[in-house]
Protein backbone atom coordinates (compact mmCIF):
# COMPACT_ATOMS: atom_id res chain seq x y z
CA UNK A 1 0.00 0.00 0.00
CA UNK A 2 1.51 3.32 -1.01
CA UNK A 3 1.53 6.58 1.18
CA UNK A 4 -1.06 9.13 0.38
CA UNK A 5 -0.49 11.85 -1.90
CA UNK A 6 -1.28 15.36 -1.05
CA UNK A 7 -3.23 17.55 -3.79
CA UNK A 8 -1.24 19.27 -6.02
CA UNK A 9 -0.51 22.94 -6.60
CA UNK A 10 0.44 23.04 -9.86
CA UNK A 11 -2.22 25.22 -12.74
CA UNK A 12 -4.42 23.20 -13.97
CA UNK A 13 -6.19 23.42 -17.63
CA UNK A 14 -9.69 25.81 -17.19
CA UNK A 15 -11.87 22.88 -17.12
CA UNK A 16 -10.37 21.12 -14.49
CA UNK A 17 -10.42 24.44 -12.51
CA UNK A 18 -14.20 24.99 -13.14
CA UNK A 19 -14.66 20.97 -12.00
CA UNK A 20 -12.77 21.91 -8.42
CA UNK A 21 -14.43 24.70 -8.03
CA UNK A 22 -17.76 22.39 -8.75
CA UNK A 23 -15.90 19.88 -5.83
CA UNK A 24 -15.17 22.69 -3.37
CA UNK A 25 -19.09 23.88 -3.90
CA UNK A 26 -20.56 20.42 -3.44
CA UNK A 27 -18.26 19.64 -0.51
CA UNK A 28 -19.06 22.86 1.41
CA UNK A 29 -22.91 21.59 1.12
CA UNK A 30 -22.00 18.17 2.51
CA UNK A 31 -20.53 20.29 5.52
CA UNK A 32 -22.98 21.96 6.26
CA UNK A 33 -26.42 20.13 5.00
CA UNK A 34 -25.23 15.98 4.66
CA UNK A 35 -26.20 16.12 1.37
CA UNK A 36 -24.57 13.93 -1.21
CA UNK A 37 -23.78 14.64 -4.15
CA UNK A 38 -21.62 12.83 -7.73
CA UNK A 39 -20.64 14.42 -10.89
CA UNK A 40 -20.38 11.85 -14.18
CA UNK A 41 -16.81 12.68 -15.86
CA UNK A 42 -18.48 10.12 -18.90
CA UNK A 43 -21.11 13.14 -19.72
CA UNK A 44 -17.91 16.00 -19.68
CA UNK A 45 -15.89 16.69 -22.51
CA UNK A 46 -12.53 15.79 -20.92
CA UNK A 47 -9.68 14.79 -22.37
CA UNK A 48 -7.38 12.18 -20.95
CA UNK A 49 -5.30 14.91 -20.22
CA UNK A 50 -7.50 16.77 -18.11
CA UNK A 51 -8.69 13.59 -16.38
CA UNK A 52 -5.01 13.08 -15.37
CA UNK A 53 -4.54 16.79 -14.42
CA UNK A 54 -7.56 16.45 -12.33
CA UNK A 55 -6.16 12.74 -10.34
CA UNK A 56 -2.87 14.96 -10.11
CA UNK A 57 -5.13 17.95 -8.63
CA UNK A 58 -6.94 15.99 -6.54
CA UNK A 59 -4.06 13.64 -4.90
CA UNK A 60 -4.76 10.66 -2.93
CA UNK A 61 -6.01 9.87 0.26
CA UNK A 62 -6.20 7.06 2.81
CA UNK A 63 -8.66 4.40 1.40
CA UNK A 64 -8.49 2.16 -1.20
CA UNK A 65 -11.20 -0.35 -1.84
CA UNK A 66 -12.28 -3.21 -4.40
CA UNK A 67 -16.13 -4.25 -4.52
CA UNK A 68 -16.85 -7.16 -6.14
CA UNK A 69 -20.68 -7.71 -6.95
CA UNK A 70 -21.26 -9.08 -10.68
CA UNK A 71 -18.18 -7.63 -11.49
CA UNK A 72 -14.98 -5.04 -9.93
CA UNK A 73 -15.03 -1.47 -8.87
CA UNK A 74 -12.52 0.69 -7.58
CA UNK A 75 -13.11 3.08 -4.69
CA UNK A 76 -10.37 5.78 -3.80
CA UNK A 77 -10.48 8.27 -1.59
CA UNK A 78 -8.72 11.42 -2.91
CA UNK A 79 -7.00 13.56 -1.21
CA UNK A 80 -9.70 15.64 0.24
CA UNK A 81 -11.88 13.48 2.50
CA UNK A 82 -15.45 13.43 1.01
CA UNK A 83 -14.70 13.25 -2.25
CA UNK A 84 -13.95 9.46 -3.99
CA UNK A 85 -13.54 8.82 -7.07
CA UNK A 86 -15.35 5.49 -8.26
CA UNK A 87 -14.77 3.35 -11.19
CA UNK A 88 -17.63 0.79 -12.01
CA UNK A 89 -15.46 -1.97 -14.53
CA UNK A 90 -17.07 -4.30 -16.96
CA UNK A 91 -16.02 -6.87 -19.67
CA UNK A 92 -12.48 -6.78 -19.90
CA UNK A 93 -11.98 -4.42 -17.39
CA UNK A 94 -13.09 -1.64 -19.02
CA UNK A 95 -14.49 1.49 -17.51
CA UNK A 96 -18.16 1.71 -17.94
CA UNK A 97 -19.13 4.35 -15.31
CA UNK A 98 -16.17 6.82 -13.88
CA UNK A 99 -17.75 9.01 -11.20
CA UNK A 100 -16.63 11.69 -8.65
CA UNK A 101 -18.62 11.12 -4.75
CA UNK A 102 -18.87 13.52 -3.11
CA UNK A 103 -19.98 11.79 0.60
CA UNK A 104 -18.97 10.24 3.73
CA UNK A 105 -18.87 7.07 1.91
CA UNK A 106 -19.37 5.86 -1.78
CA UNK A 107 -22.92 4.49 -2.43
CA UNK A 108 -21.39 1.50 -3.44
CA UNK A 109 -19.30 0.87 -0.50
CA UNK A 110 -22.30 0.18 2.56
CA UNK A 111 -23.86 -2.85 2.92
CA UNK A 112 -27.68 -1.58 1.75
CA UNK A 113 -30.83 -2.23 5.10
CA UNK A 114 -32.33 -4.75 2.77
CA UNK A 115 -29.23 -6.44 2.26
CA UNK A 116 -28.51 -6.20 6.28
CA UNK A 117 -32.06 -7.12 7.28
CA UNK A 118 -31.72 -10.43 5.23
CA UNK A 119 -27.92 -11.42 6.54
CA UNK A 120 -29.52 -10.95 9.80
CA UNK A 121 -32.08 -13.66 9.41
CA UNK A 122 -29.47 -15.99 7.70
CA UNK A 123 -27.28 -15.66 10.46
CA UNK A 124 -30.36 -16.62 12.99
CA UNK A 125 -31.31 -19.39 11.10
CA UNK A 126 -27.93 -20.83 11.11
CA UNK A 127 -27.32 -20.28 14.65
CA UNK A 128 -30.74 -21.97 15.25
CA UNK A 129 -29.63 -24.73 12.71
CA UNK A 130 -26.42 -25.28 14.72
CA UNK A 131 -28.44 -25.74 18.15
CA UNK A 132 -30.77 -27.77 16.47
CA UNK A 133 -27.51 -30.16 15.36
CA UNK A 134 -26.24 -30.03 19.16
CA UNK A 135 -29.47 -30.63 20.94
CA UNK A 136 -29.74 -33.95 18.61
CA UNK A 137 -26.27 -34.83 19.10
CA UNK A 138 -26.48 -33.87 23.25
CA UNK B 1 -48.57 -18.55 -11.15
CA UNK B 2 -46.55 -18.12 -8.11
CA UNK B 3 -45.27 -14.30 -7.57
CA UNK B 4 -42.58 -13.11 -9.31
CA UNK B 5 -39.43 -12.82 -7.16
CA UNK B 6 -38.68 -9.38 -6.76
CA UNK B 7 -34.69 -8.25 -8.74
CA UNK B 8 -32.92 -7.83 -5.32
CA UNK B 9 -34.41 -11.26 -4.09
CA UNK B 10 -32.93 -12.82 -7.11
CA UNK B 11 -29.79 -11.29 -6.78
CA UNK B 12 -29.41 -12.65 -3.31
CA UNK B 13 -30.30 -16.12 -4.74
CA UNK B 14 -26.93 -15.72 -6.94
CA UNK B 15 -25.12 -14.46 -3.93
CA UNK B 16 -24.87 -10.61 -5.15
CA UNK B 17 -26.09 -7.71 -2.94
CA UNK B 18 -27.40 -4.87 -3.96
CA UNK B 19 -24.23 -3.30 -4.50
CA UNK B 20 -24.64 -4.72 -7.83
CA UNK B 21 -27.72 -2.97 -8.79
CA UNK B 22 -26.10 0.06 -7.71
CA UNK B 23 -23.36 -0.28 -10.13
CA UNK B 24 -25.47 -1.05 -12.98
CA UNK B 25 -27.71 2.15 -11.84
CA UNK B 26 -24.99 4.28 -11.96
CA UNK B 27 -23.86 3.26 -15.40
CA UNK B 28 -27.75 3.03 -16.70
CA UNK B 29 -27.82 7.24 -15.52
CA UNK B 30 -24.46 7.66 -17.52
CA UNK B 31 -25.91 6.08 -20.53
CA UNK B 32 -29.06 7.90 -20.38
CA UNK B 33 -27.69 10.95 -19.28
CA UNK B 34 -29.39 11.01 -15.87
CA UNK B 35 -28.58 13.20 -12.91
CA UNK B 36 -26.00 10.72 -11.33
CA UNK B 37 -27.43 10.87 -7.80
CA UNK B 38 -30.49 9.09 -9.40
CA UNK B 39 -28.40 5.75 -9.03
CA UNK B 40 -29.43 5.38 -5.52
CA UNK B 41 -33.60 5.76 -5.92
CA UNK B 42 -32.95 4.06 -9.09
CA UNK B 43 -31.26 0.86 -7.56
CA UNK B 44 -34.12 0.91 -4.85
CA UNK B 45 -36.45 1.15 -7.40
CA UNK B 46 -35.39 -1.91 -9.02
CA UNK B 47 -34.61 -4.18 -6.42
CA UNK B 48 -38.45 -4.10 -4.71
CA UNK B 49 -39.49 -4.81 -8.42
CA UNK B 50 -40.66 -8.22 -10.30
CA UNK B 51 -38.57 -9.11 -12.94
CA UNK B 52 -39.80 -7.44 -16.32
CA UNK B 53 -42.28 -10.23 -18.09
CA UNK B 54 -40.28 -9.77 -21.91
CA UNK B 55 -41.76 -11.77 -25.08
CA UNK B 56 -39.02 -11.62 -27.90
CA UNK B 57 -40.26 -12.31 -31.44
CA UNK B 58 -38.09 -13.35 -34.11
CA UNK B 59 -39.46 -12.05 -37.82
CA UNK B 60 -37.41 -11.68 -40.97
CA UNK B 61 -34.12 -11.33 -39.06
CA UNK B 62 -30.52 -12.49 -38.80
CA UNK B 63 -30.11 -13.14 -34.75
CA UNK B 64 -27.07 -10.31 -35.07
CA UNK B 65 -29.32 -8.66 -32.97
CA UNK B 66 -29.73 -10.77 -30.47
CA UNK B 67 -25.88 -11.86 -30.69
CA UNK B 68 -25.52 -8.23 -30.30
CA UNK B 69 -27.14 -8.21 -26.94
CA UNK B 70 -25.71 -11.52 -25.46
CA UNK B 71 -22.39 -11.55 -26.89
CA UNK B 72 -20.18 -10.13 -23.69
CA UNK B 73 -18.00 -11.63 -21.40
CA UNK B 74 -20.05 -13.74 -18.70
CA UNK B 75 -20.56 -12.19 -15.68
CA UNK B 76 -20.04 -8.64 -16.07
CA UNK B 77 -22.16 -5.65 -15.28
CA UNK B 78 -23.44 -5.72 -18.82
CA UNK B 79 -24.89 -9.11 -18.55
CA UNK B 80 -27.06 -7.78 -15.36
CA UNK B 81 -29.96 -6.89 -17.74
CA UNK B 82 -30.81 -10.51 -17.73
CA UNK B 83 -31.49 -10.63 -13.97
CA UNK B 84 -33.75 -7.75 -14.76
CA UNK B 85 -35.98 -8.79 -17.45
CA UNK B 86 -38.21 -12.43 -17.70
CA UNK B 87 -37.38 -13.50 -20.80
CA UNK B 88 -40.75 -15.65 -21.60
CA UNK B 89 -40.21 -16.34 -24.69
CA UNK B 90 -37.18 -16.06 -27.60
CA UNK B 91 -36.90 -18.77 -30.13
CA UNK B 92 -33.30 -18.97 -30.29
CA UNK B 93 -32.33 -18.61 -26.22
CA UNK B 94 -35.38 -20.62 -25.04
CA UNK B 95 -34.44 -24.33 -24.10
CA UNK B 96 -38.09 -25.74 -25.41
CA UNK B 97 -39.12 -25.71 -28.48
CA UNK B 98 -42.78 -26.67 -30.22
CA UNK B 99 -45.81 -26.99 -28.12
CA UNK B 100 -43.49 -26.36 -25.19
CA UNK B 101 -42.64 -23.14 -26.15
CA UNK B 102 -45.94 -21.63 -27.72
CA UNK B 103 -47.45 -23.31 -24.58
CA UNK B 104 -44.75 -20.74 -22.26
CA UNK B 105 -45.49 -17.70 -24.64
CA UNK B 106 -49.08 -18.31 -23.96
CA UNK B 107 -48.81 -18.60 -20.37
CA UNK B 108 -46.66 -15.30 -20.09
CA UNK B 109 -49.02 -13.45 -22.17
CA UNK B 110 -52.57 -14.68 -19.84
CA UNK B 111 -50.50 -13.94 -16.56
CA UNK B 112 -48.59 -10.32 -17.69
CA UNK B 113 -51.91 -9.14 -19.82
CA UNK B 114 -50.76 -5.46 -20.66
CA UNK B 115 -47.44 -5.88 -18.67
CA UNK B 116 -45.24 -7.31 -20.81
CA UNK B 117 -42.77 -5.82 -23.09
CA UNK B 118 -42.92 -7.26 -26.63
CA UNK B 119 -39.44 -6.87 -28.69
CA UNK B 120 -39.27 -7.61 -32.05
CA UNK B 121 -36.71 -8.22 -34.19
CA UNK B 122 -36.46 -8.26 -37.85
CA UNK B 123 -39.60 -7.02 -40.19
CA UNK B 124 -43.07 -8.31 -41.05
CA UNK B 125 -43.37 -9.91 -43.61
CA UNK B 126 -47.12 -8.82 -45.54
CA UNK B 127 -47.20 -10.12 -48.94
CA UNK B 128 -49.98 -13.05 -49.48
CA UNK B 129 -51.12 -12.41 -46.33
CA UNK B 130 -48.19 -12.38 -44.83
CA UNK B 131 -47.37 -16.10 -45.57
CA UNK B 132 -43.64 -15.56 -46.34
CA UNK B 133 -42.44 -15.73 -42.83
CA UNK B 134 -44.33 -18.22 -40.26
CA UNK B 135 -43.47 -19.68 -36.89
CA UNK B 136 -45.58 -22.06 -34.94
CA UNK B 137 -47.80 -22.43 -38.05
CA UNK B 138 -48.61 -18.82 -38.03
CA UNK B 139 -47.78 -16.16 -40.42
CA UNK B 140 -45.64 -13.15 -38.29
CA UNK B 141 -48.29 -10.45 -39.48
CA UNK B 142 -50.74 -12.39 -37.38
CA UNK B 143 -48.73 -13.19 -34.06
CA UNK B 144 -47.57 -9.13 -34.04
CA UNK B 145 -51.35 -8.36 -34.62
CA UNK B 146 -52.18 -10.75 -31.13
CA UNK B 147 -49.50 -10.34 -29.30
CA UNK B 148 -48.73 -6.23 -29.10
CA UNK B 149 -52.60 -6.12 -28.13
CA UNK B 150 -51.66 -7.24 -24.64
CA UNK B 151 -48.29 -5.67 -24.39
CA UNK B 152 -47.35 -2.48 -22.11
CA UNK B 153 -44.92 -1.54 -25.27
CA UNK B 154 -43.55 -3.10 -28.13
CA UNK B 155 -39.74 -2.49 -28.60
CA UNK B 156 -38.53 -2.77 -32.47
CA UNK B 157 -34.84 -3.99 -32.02
CA UNK B 158 -32.62 -3.54 -35.02
CA UNK B 159 -32.83 -1.59 -38.27
CA UNK B 160 -35.50 -4.38 -40.01
CA UNK B 161 -38.25 -4.07 -37.28
CA UNK B 162 -37.67 -0.27 -36.88
CA UNK B 163 -37.73 0.70 -40.67
CA UNK B 164 -38.16 -2.50 -42.74
CA UNK B 165 -33.95 -3.11 -43.25
CA UNK B 166 -32.91 -5.64 -45.89
CA UNK B 167 -35.68 -7.47 -46.42
CA UNK B 168 -37.61 -4.19 -47.45
CA UNK B 169 -34.46 -3.22 -50.07
CA UNK B 170 -36.14 -2.27 -53.05
CA UNK B 171 -37.81 -4.97 -54.93
CA UNK B 172 -39.18 -6.28 -51.23
CA UNK B 173 -40.70 -9.25 -52.66
CA UNK B 174 -41.98 -9.94 -49.61
CA UNK B 175 -43.79 -6.85 -48.59
CA UNK B 176 -41.62 -6.89 -45.52
CA UNK B 177 -42.57 -3.27 -43.57
CA UNK B 178 -41.65 -2.27 -39.94
CA UNK B 179 -43.15 -3.16 -36.52
CA UNK B 180 -44.34 0.84 -36.24
CA UNK B 181 -46.41 -0.09 -39.46
CA UNK B 182 -48.05 -2.66 -38.42
CA UNK B 183 -48.89 -1.71 -34.62
CA UNK B 184 -50.55 1.58 -34.25
CA UNK B 185 -52.32 1.39 -30.83
CA UNK B 186 -48.95 0.71 -28.83
CA UNK B 187 -46.43 2.78 -27.96
CA UNK B 188 -43.38 1.34 -30.80
CA UNK B 189 -39.91 2.32 -30.10
CA UNK B 190 -37.24 2.00 -32.33
CA UNK B 191 -34.04 0.76 -31.90
CA UNK B 192 -31.97 0.56 -35.04
CA UNK B 193 -28.47 -0.80 -36.16
CA UNK B 194 -27.53 -3.41 -38.38
CA UNK B 195 -27.00 -4.97 -35.45
CA UNK B 196 -27.83 -2.30 -32.50
CA UNK B 197 -25.70 -1.11 -30.06
CA UNK B 198 -26.03 -3.74 -27.06
CA UNK B 199 -26.08 -0.43 -24.20
CA UNK B 200 -29.04 0.71 -26.78
CA UNK B 201 -30.92 -2.44 -26.60
CA UNK B 202 -30.14 -2.75 -22.66
CA UNK B 203 -30.30 0.80 -21.24
CA UNK B 204 -33.93 1.38 -22.98
CA UNK B 205 -35.37 -2.03 -21.16
CA UNK B 206 -33.92 -0.99 -18.09
CA UNK B 207 -35.17 2.22 -18.34
CA UNK B 208 -38.36 0.82 -18.67
CA UNK B 209 -38.34 -1.31 -15.78
CA UNK B 210 -37.04 0.96 -13.26
CA UNK B 211 -38.97 3.77 -14.44
CA UNK B 212 -42.09 2.37 -15.44
CA UNK B 213 -42.39 4.41 -18.81
CA UNK B 214 -40.49 4.81 -22.05
CA UNK B 215 -37.86 7.22 -22.54
CA UNK B 216 -37.28 10.07 -24.79
CA UNK B 217 -37.55 9.86 -28.36
CA UNK B 218 -36.73 11.26 -31.47
CA UNK B 219 -39.31 11.81 -34.33
CA UNK B 220 -38.30 7.98 -35.67
CA UNK B 221 -39.44 6.85 -32.21
CA UNK B 222 -35.27 6.18 -31.30
CA UNK B 223 -34.39 6.61 -27.89
CA UNK B 224 -32.67 10.24 -27.56
CA UNK B 225 -30.03 9.04 -24.87
CA UNK B 226 -28.54 6.85 -28.03
CA UNK B 227 -29.47 8.49 -31.14
CA UNK B 228 -29.37 11.76 -30.51
CA UNK B 229 -26.36 12.66 -31.78
CA UNK B 230 -24.86 12.11 -35.42
CA UNK B 231 -21.64 9.76 -35.96
CA UNK B 232 -20.21 13.07 -37.58
CA UNK B 233 -20.69 14.89 -34.33
CA UNK B 234 -18.96 12.77 -32.02
CA UNK B 235 -16.08 11.18 -34.12
CA UNK B 236 -12.91 11.25 -33.27
CA UNK B 237 -11.89 12.29 -37.04
CA UNK B 238 -14.08 15.06 -36.90
CA UNK B 239 -11.25 17.71 -36.94
CA UNK B 240 -9.59 16.42 -40.44
CA UNK B 241 -13.05 17.19 -41.46
CA UNK B 242 -13.10 20.87 -40.55
CA UNK B 243 -10.01 21.17 -41.48
CA UNK B 244 -10.68 19.72 -44.94
CA UNK B 245 -8.41 16.97 -44.64
CA UNK B 246 -10.13 14.16 -46.43
CA UNK B 247 -8.70 10.25 -47.65
CA UNK B 248 -8.77 10.04 -51.45
CA UNK B 249 -8.90 6.08 -51.25
CA UNK B 250 -8.42 3.48 -49.35
CA UNK B 251 -4.89 2.79 -48.20
CA UNK B 252 -3.66 6.43 -49.96
CA UNK B 253 -1.88 8.48 -47.42
CA UNK B 254 -4.77 10.40 -46.14
CA UNK B 255 -6.14 6.94 -45.34
CA UNK B 256 -3.15 5.80 -43.43
CA UNK B 257 -2.80 9.28 -41.51
CA UNK B 258 -6.48 8.77 -40.11
CA UNK B 259 -8.06 11.69 -42.03
CA UNK B 260 -11.91 12.11 -42.81
CA UNK B 261 -13.72 9.37 -44.59
CA UNK B 262 -16.02 11.71 -46.25
CA UNK B 263 -15.17 11.52 -49.79
CA UNK B 264 -14.96 7.95 -49.31
CA UNK B 265 -19.03 7.64 -48.81
CA UNK B 266 -18.82 8.23 -45.30
CA UNK B 267 -22.74 8.11 -44.04
CA UNK B 268 -21.72 9.70 -40.59
CA UNK B 269 -23.12 13.10 -41.16
CA UNK B 270 -26.57 11.65 -41.90
CA UNK B 271 -26.63 8.89 -39.27
CA UNK B 272 -27.44 9.00 -35.66
CA UNK B 273 -26.28 6.44 -33.51
CA UNK B 274 -23.77 6.40 -30.54
CA UNK B 275 -21.20 4.17 -32.51
CA UNK B 276 -18.29 7.00 -31.92
CA UNK B 277 -18.78 7.15 -28.21
CA UNK B 278 -20.16 4.08 -27.01
CA UNK B 279 -18.29 1.83 -29.84
CA UNK B 280 -18.62 -2.07 -30.40
CA UNK B 281 -16.96 -5.25 -28.79
CA UNK B 282 -15.92 -4.06 -25.31
CA UNK B 283 -15.66 -0.80 -26.84
CA UNK B 284 -12.31 -1.73 -28.83
CA UNK B 285 -13.40 0.09 -32.02
CA UNK B 286 -16.38 1.20 -34.81
CA UNK B 287 -16.44 1.17 -38.19
CA UNK B 288 -14.71 4.83 -38.96
CA UNK B 289 -11.39 3.57 -36.43
CA UNK B 290 -11.20 0.57 -38.27
CA UNK B 291 -10.34 2.81 -41.61
CA UNK B 292 -14.22 2.68 -42.93
CA UNK B 293 -17.04 4.68 -43.22
CA UNK B 294 -20.09 4.29 -41.56
CA UNK B 295 -22.96 2.72 -43.91
CA UNK B 296 -25.95 4.51 -42.08
CA UNK B 297 -27.18 1.11 -41.07
CA UNK B 298 -29.28 2.80 -38.04
CA UNK B 299 -31.04 4.43 -40.57
CA UNK B 300 -34.26 3.92 -42.86
CA UNK B 301 -34.00 2.63 -45.83
CA UNK B 302 -29.95 2.64 -45.82
CA UNK B 303 -29.43 -0.24 -48.29
CA UNK B 304 -31.36 1.26 -51.08
CA UNK B 305 -29.87 5.27 -50.26
CA UNK B 306 -27.10 4.99 -53.46
CA UNK B 307 -23.48 3.73 -53.17
CA UNK B 308 -22.15 3.01 -49.68
CA UNK B 309 -18.73 4.48 -51.44
CA UNK B 310 -19.71 7.44 -53.10
CA UNK B 311 -20.13 10.32 -50.77
CA UNK B 312 -22.67 11.85 -49.59
CA UNK B 313 -22.52 15.02 -51.58
CA UNK B 314 -23.45 12.49 -54.66
CA UNK B 315 -25.04 10.02 -53.25
CA UNK B 316 -29.23 9.77 -52.79
CA UNK B 317 -29.56 9.38 -48.81
CA UNK B 318 -32.52 11.44 -47.79
CA UNK B 319 -31.67 14.73 -48.67
CA UNK B 320 -27.68 14.10 -49.08
CA UNK B 321 -27.10 17.05 -52.07
CA UNK B 322 -28.17 19.50 -49.32
CA UNK B 323 -26.74 17.81 -46.15
CA UNK B 324 -24.04 17.39 -47.51
CA UNK B 325 -23.01 20.33 -49.46
CA UNK B 326 -24.46 22.53 -46.34
CA UNK B 327 -22.10 20.58 -43.77
CA UNK B 328 -18.81 20.86 -46.59
CA UNK B 329 -19.65 24.50 -46.61
CA UNK B 330 -19.85 25.05 -42.81
CA UNK B 331 -16.94 23.27 -42.25
CA UNK B 332 -14.91 25.12 -44.67
CA UNK B 333 -16.04 28.61 -43.74
CA UNK B 334 -15.67 28.29 -39.83
CA UNK B 335 -12.93 25.81 -39.77
CA UNK B 336 -13.28 24.52 -36.38
CA UNK B 337 -16.86 24.36 -36.33
CA UNK B 338 -18.18 25.41 -33.09
CA UNK B 339 -20.80 23.46 -31.09
CA UNK B 340 -23.45 26.18 -31.60
CA UNK B 341 -22.87 25.24 -35.44
CA UNK B 342 -23.06 21.73 -35.16
CA UNK B 343 -26.03 21.68 -32.97
CA UNK B 344 -27.69 24.07 -35.54
CA UNK B 345 -26.21 21.50 -38.40
CA UNK B 346 -27.66 18.89 -36.54
CA UNK B 347 -30.98 20.19 -36.24
CA UNK B 348 -31.30 21.37 -40.28
CA UNK B 349 -30.52 17.20 -40.95
CA UNK B 350 -32.56 15.67 -38.42
CA UNK B 351 -35.43 18.54 -40.47
CA UNK B 352 -34.34 16.90 -43.76
CA UNK B 353 -34.30 13.67 -42.72
CA UNK B 354 -37.93 13.98 -41.36
CA UNK B 355 -39.04 15.73 -44.84
CA UNK B 356 -38.10 12.97 -46.97
CA UNK B 357 -39.16 10.47 -44.16
CA UNK B 358 -43.01 12.20 -44.89
CA UNK B 359 -42.00 12.14 -48.47
CA UNK B 360 -41.68 8.45 -48.96
CA UNK B 361 -44.77 7.84 -46.63
CA UNK B 362 -46.88 10.51 -48.31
Amino acid sequence: MSEPVMPEAVMPEAVVISLLAELSRLLERLVRTEETAAIDLRSLPITPDDRAALTTALGRGEVRVTVESGGRSELVETGYPGIWWVRHLGAGDRVLTERIEIAPVPEALAAAPADIAAAADRLAAHLAALAERESSNA
Amino acid sequence: MRDRETIGEGLARRGLSRRALLRYSAWLASLMALPPTASRVMAETLADKPRQPVIWLSFQECTGCTESLTRSFSPTLEDLIFDLISLDYHETLMAASGAPAEAAMEASREANKGKYVLVVDGSVATGLEGAYSTNAGKTNLATLAELAADAAAVLGVGTCAAFGGLPMADPNPTGAKSVGDIVKDKPVVNIPGCPPIPEAIAGTIAYFVTFGRLPDLDHLNRPMAFFGDSIHDRCYRRTFYDQGKFAKSFDDEGARKGWCLYELGCKGPVTWNACATLKWNAATSFPIQSGHGCLGCSEPGFWDRGGFYQPLSAAVMGNPALIGGAAVAAGAAFGAASAVQARKKRAAAQAAAKQAEEGRQG
